[in-house]
């Protein structure tokens, strides 16, 4: 009920979010299909970096951007991108 | 202790209604152990290269095979193997470790066409597949014919004859076995239409033993059953792999956390100053399809 109230509050965010994740999952099997690891390793990053982006976004609307908040999105996607390079080898 | 792990999972106000596992701090220890994990696995590499190494069950007559079921769904003729495009395939591959690179032409200018030449193979019309750290021949198989241009490959109606190499060595400092495929059909055979080498044809010559590289600079005959050369260690664990299987470790860890935070913080409707934790599933889960579903190898 509470996660409803809260996506209905920032329907926007959230639709934004879910475009961003929906259409990175769809070119992940789609490259993954064509083996196409360069592609692959871009799309991790541009989803990482289009995620932080996002949380700056969405948080700043919300009016609860604090660092401890950007650190534990960077974070986060750091650790998505350095483990998309090591692995698309 | 059970204090510490309570804190670790649980959200409660000793930890200011959040997982401590969730804090940045976790989050770069997290970055820490896998950052050092592929500190460990690169150093091995390079002092210990037997140990770790991708473990390929490829071999060239699985590949053989393989190809010609492909061929024969189709309605075509089956490839007859040959040993010189053997020779030639596992002299690209050679050359692959020995120059350092992963291509079709070589950073000298070197075609796949100069290796079925200097083998000493005519040809009317020959072409060329390539793939890397692929673990079995299924998943190899199905890489190629999901790409259109190396499935046109396996399925020309104009190749007679398949030379295979499957070679284990050092490339870019990491253990890795290539697998070349050179298809051809003689010069002075009948073909559909003659044309100009193309670039997706594919000869294949299988080595399946790591090698000192310079072994396969002198032409040899390499026949279907036999390898160029033998194993003495053969790497079974794949650096790769557990790379994979500690960053999928660790996300599910992150997310089965933040499904217990979400979960008590909601129960409680507790409010605080974190990241939204059920966009951090969806972002997790996309990252943790890409570890568990991930394909294996690399075609050219």
């Amino acid at each position: 009920m509470i996660i409803l109230k809260e996506i209905k509050k920032h329907s926007l965010n959230y639709l934004i979010l879910g475009i961003i994740l929906a259409v990175s999952l769809f070119l992940l099997f789609y490259f993954q299909l064509n083996f196409d690891v360069r592609d692959e390793r871009i799309l991790v990053c541009s989803t990482a970096a289009l995620y932080f982006i996002w949380s700056l976004f969405h948080h700043h609307r919300r009016g609860d951007l604090q660092l401890s908040v950007i650190l534990e999105y960077f974070l986060l996607s750091l650790f998505a991108v350095i483990v998309a390079l090591t692995i698309l080898v | 202790m059970a204090r510490f792990i309570s804190l670790l999972f649980i959200p409660q106000e000793q930890n200011n209604h959040r997982a401590l596992m969730l804090s940045p701090s976790f989050l770069g220890i997290f970055i820490a152990i896998y950052l050092l994990n592929q500190s460990i696995i690169s150093s091995l590499t390079m002092l210990k290269p037997g140990i770790l190494g991708y473990s390929s069950e490829i071999t060239t007559q699985k590949v053989l095979s393989q190809t010609n079921v492909e061929r024969q769904k189709m309605g075509l003729s089956l490839l007859q193997y040959n040993p010189v495009l053997s020779q030639s395939a596992a002299a690209k591959a050679t050359d692959m470790f020995t120059n350092n690179y992963w291509a079709h032409n070589s950073p000298s200018g070197k075609t796949p066409w100069d290796f079925f030449k200097s083998s000493g193979y005519k040809y009317s019309v020959a072409g060329e597949n390539l793939a890397k750290d692929f673990y079995d021949t299924d998943g190899l198989m199905k890489a190629w014919m999901n790409s259109p241009t190396h499935r046109d490959n396996i399925i020309n109606g104009k190749y007679q004859e398949i030379g295979i190499a499957v070679v284990n060595g050092i490339l870019n400092g990491v253990k890795t076995t290539l697998v070349v495929q050179h298809f051809a059909t003689p010069l002075n055979a009948q073909v559909a239409v003659k044309k100009e080498p193309s670039t997706q044809s594919s000869e294949e010559i299988v080595v399946e033993a790591p090698l000192a590289l310079d072994t396969i600079t002198e032409p040899q005959i390499i026949p279907l059953n036999q390898s160029l050369g033998t194993s003495a260690v053969s790497p079974m664990i794949s650096p790769l792999l557990i790379s994979k299987i500690i960053g999928s470790i660790i996300f599910a860890l992150i997310i089965i956390v933040l499904s217990i935070d979400s979960y008590i913080t909601l129960k409680n409707n507790t409010h605080r100053l974190t990241g939204s934790s059920a966009s951090h599933i969806g972002f997790i889960l996309i990252i943790l399809m890409l570890l568990i579903f991930g394909r294996q190898g690399t075609i050219f």
